[in-house]
């Protein structure tokens, strides 16, 4: 019943986006259509937030729409600083995936609220890492690139440049990701980091891009080296990403979702 | 072509640094395999005189030796790559093998791999990691550039989240406490149920509790599982709601929050244990029509379904707690009380004891007349979120520099 308003809110941020996509040149509008967009996301949360007397981040559903709201919101802020278009666009992407999972999947909306459960940790913990995961992707790309210029064509040092800098900024997002679920975990079950199976791949994750950063630091002249490391560290970020529920720990982690509970 | 400088010889690069890391592992599996496995922590004061020392020698050695070549080695980049990549393989393996402590006496038990994060090689790595962290902190803190910052919190912000979280491991103290009604309590107890006194005494004066309505569910005969092929699955029961549960329509007629049974029927009841209860009324798809009582009973009352076919029954859920609070007294061995309201997520500290609302008697529901509660003390925490924010501070300048000017 509060949820059927919900299509109003999928068809005009798409509406809006699909604007702001086709006149991604004039820089004006382009923003305020994305504004738009995600204000219509921001004020379905305020809504279903006095409707249920209580913030709506109970179900898997709620969370999601926060989600599609801080999504758009943090691309629009690195778009702001660095000009990343496709970051932007990749975002929204995301963002509506989300929407469009939410009106496939409507589930139990009810008024109740576990009182232990919900912790405001959640929703910035797991969108940091969704902008970690898509700096340091692309930047995964670029170091294939960078590594077949280096093999069959000269090696242009603005690649180098280009994969130094989404490292950067995936390591920032992927550093904050991993303190917040610590500051989350403390709060939550009282320890900062239980080595869960999880955890543990996601901290191989950020120990890879770490020796990237000291590596092109070092010896910002040799290339070929510091690109297999930026190669290897995200097939680390696979296994992290994928891989970690096949390993012999799983059996122990509560991040593996597959399950039923 | 550069001529390649002969291993050993100053200054140390890469392959020095590797060699070191590995004869570093060796020496600390080696350690692991023949000492006896302890599990003992260092524990308050011992932690803090051991800390200090450690850290009044790195800053001393810092200053008397800084400008010597051994100095920039252990400050630089080679030993750190190399160290980092030593964690990255001992990690690896934790999160390859399972870390569960076992009777088992393989080569993986012998060599600590179940058990990474109380193994020699990782702790030896980690104190390296420590010194080389704080020499190259030191050298880029003193003399003080404006344009570092972001170098300053982070690498300082690691440094102490590593110190004073490893450190403060063995100071952690999470207990439990039972707490009844009218009663003062003073013992807690641990995982294992082994019991401790309290330098606190706590005083239930009052344990309240709130609830949900109870739901309506669909519930398989055989096998009592939930039958979700629609959602919602659950519906909140309210007086004289009509609904559509799975494929029958559902009136609620008569709804009592407590109530007991008396003949046919139950009635608004106020005792010990009165369960609530609800007159429904059920319209299958072949529109029959079953109409019954329904009750989720309680820890002294039977439940009640109501059984729509062969196949499946209505009941009532047993309801969901909204909020439940304990009003307490805090008794301190100086003598002095405070009263305080615990709910969940809104804990109370109590000289140094910071005091959770955990739970209570699920089975008695809101005739619990027993609170527990988790009191908790992490001495370090406070030194240690330092550290955390120190690192979001200079992964927040990651993310605004860039690398771009960095370069330029
Ligand atoms: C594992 C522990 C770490 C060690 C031992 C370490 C060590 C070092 C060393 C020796 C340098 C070279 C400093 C110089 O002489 O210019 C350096 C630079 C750097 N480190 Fe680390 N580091 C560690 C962790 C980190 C972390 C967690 C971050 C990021 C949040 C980080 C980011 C950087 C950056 C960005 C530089 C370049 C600094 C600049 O341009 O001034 N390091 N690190």
């Amino acid at each position: 019943m509060i949820w059927s308003n919900f299509i109003l809110v999928l068809l005009s941020s798409s509406l809006l986006w699909l604007l702001a996509l086709i006149l991604y040149k004039k820089e004006f509008l382009k923003r305020l259509f994305i504004v738009l967009g995600t204000v219509c996301i921001g004020a379905f949360i305020a809504f279903l937030w006095v409707k249920l007397e209580r913030p709506p981040l109970r179900t898997l559903g709620e969370t999601r729409l926060w989600y599609a709201f801080f999504l758009p919101a943090i691309g629009m802020i690195t778009y702001m600083r660095w000009r990343y278009n496709w970051m932007l666009f990749y975002s929204l992407g995301l963002s509506l995936l989300f929407l469009v999972i939410n009106y496939m999947h409507p589930e139990n909306f009810s008024k109740t609220l576990m009182p232990a459960l919900q912790s405001p940790w959640f929703v910035p913990h797991v969108v940091v890492y969704i902008f970690a995961y898509a700096f340091l992707a692309a930047s995964s790309l670029v170091a294939v690139r960078g590594l077949y210029q280096h093999y069959y064509q000269k090696l242009d040092r603005k690649v180098m440049l280009m994969a130094d800098n989404l490292v950067y900024l995936g390591f920032a997002f992927l550093s904050l990701g991993l303190l917040f679920g610590a500051l989350w975990a403390k709060e939550a079950w009282g320890h900062y980091w239980t080595w869960d199976p999880k955890e543990t791949w996601a901290l191989i994750t950020w120990l890879g891009y770490l020796i990237y950063i000291h590596r092109r630091h070092h010896m910002p002249n040799v290339s070929k080296s510091s690109l297999w490391i930026l190669a290897l560290a995200f097939v680390i970020l696979l296994v992290c990403w994928f891989g970690v529920n096949y390993l012999p720990s799983a059996q122990f982690s509560v991040h593996t979702y597959s399950q039923a509970p | 072509m550069s001529i390649k400088k002969p291993i050993w010889q100053h200054p140390f690069g890469y392959a020095e640094s590797f060699i070191i890391s590995f004869g570093i592992l060796s020496v600390g599996f080696i350690l692991e395999f023949i000492l006896p496995k302890t599990q003992s922590t260092l524990v308050f004061p011992l932690n803090l005189i051991l800390g200090i020392s450690f850290f009044v020698l790195l800053v001393v050695s810092h200053f008397l030796f800084r400008k010597t070549k051994i100095h920039s080695f252990l400050s630089g980049i080679p030993l750190t790559i190399a160290l980092v990549s030593s964690l990255s393989f001992l990690v690896i393996l934790m999160g390859i093998l399972p870390q569960v402590s076992s009777h088992k006496t393989g080569l993986i038990q012998q060599l600590g791999l179940n058990q990474m994060t109380s193994s020699y090689p990782f702790l030896m790595i980690n104190v390296l990691l420590l010194i080389v962290l704080a020499f190259v902190s030191l050298r880029k803190t003193f003399p003080f550039k404006l344009k570092n910052w972001g170098f300053v919190c982070s690498h300082w912000g690691l440094w102490i989240v590593i110190f004073a979280g490893g450190l403060g491991s063995g100071d952690l103290r999470r207990l439990k406490m039972d707490v009844y009604e009218n009663k003062i309590e003073l013992q807690s107890y641990d995982e294992n149920k082994k019991l401790y006194e309290m330098p606190l005494a706590i005083k239930l004066k009052d344990f309240l509790i709130d609830e949900f309505n109870p739901k309506l569910a669909i519930v398989e005969n055989e096998t009592g599982k939930l039958y979700e092929a629609q959602k919602p699955s659950m519906i909140m029961i309210e007086k004289g709601l009509h609904c559509d549960l799975q494929s029958w329509k559902i009136q609620v007629e008569e709804f009592y929050v407590a109530s007991g049974r008396a003949g046919d029927r139950y009635y608004q009841l106020a005792d010990f244990g009165a369960a609530p209860a609800a007159k429904v009324q059920a319209i299958s798809p072949q529109n029959d029509t079953l109409q019954g009582w329904i009750s989720c009973g309680s820890f002294n009352r039977p439940h009640e379904s109501l059984k729509l076919n062969d196949q499946f029954s209505l009941v009532m859920t047993v309801p969901e707690p909204k909020r439940f609070s304990s009003v307490v007294t805090f008794y301190t061995p100086d003598g002095k009380k405070q009263d305080a309201t615990l709910e969940v997520n809104k804990p109370v500290t109590v000289n140094g004891w910071k005091i959770y609302q955990l739970s209570y008697d699920d089975k008695m529901g809101r005739y619990s007349n027993k609170s527990i509660l988790e009191v908790v003390r992490d001495p370090w925490q406070p030194y240690v979120y330092l550290g955390i924010f120190m690192m979001m501070i200079g992964a927040v300048y990651m993310f605004w520099k860039g690398r771009e000017t960095i370069r330029e």
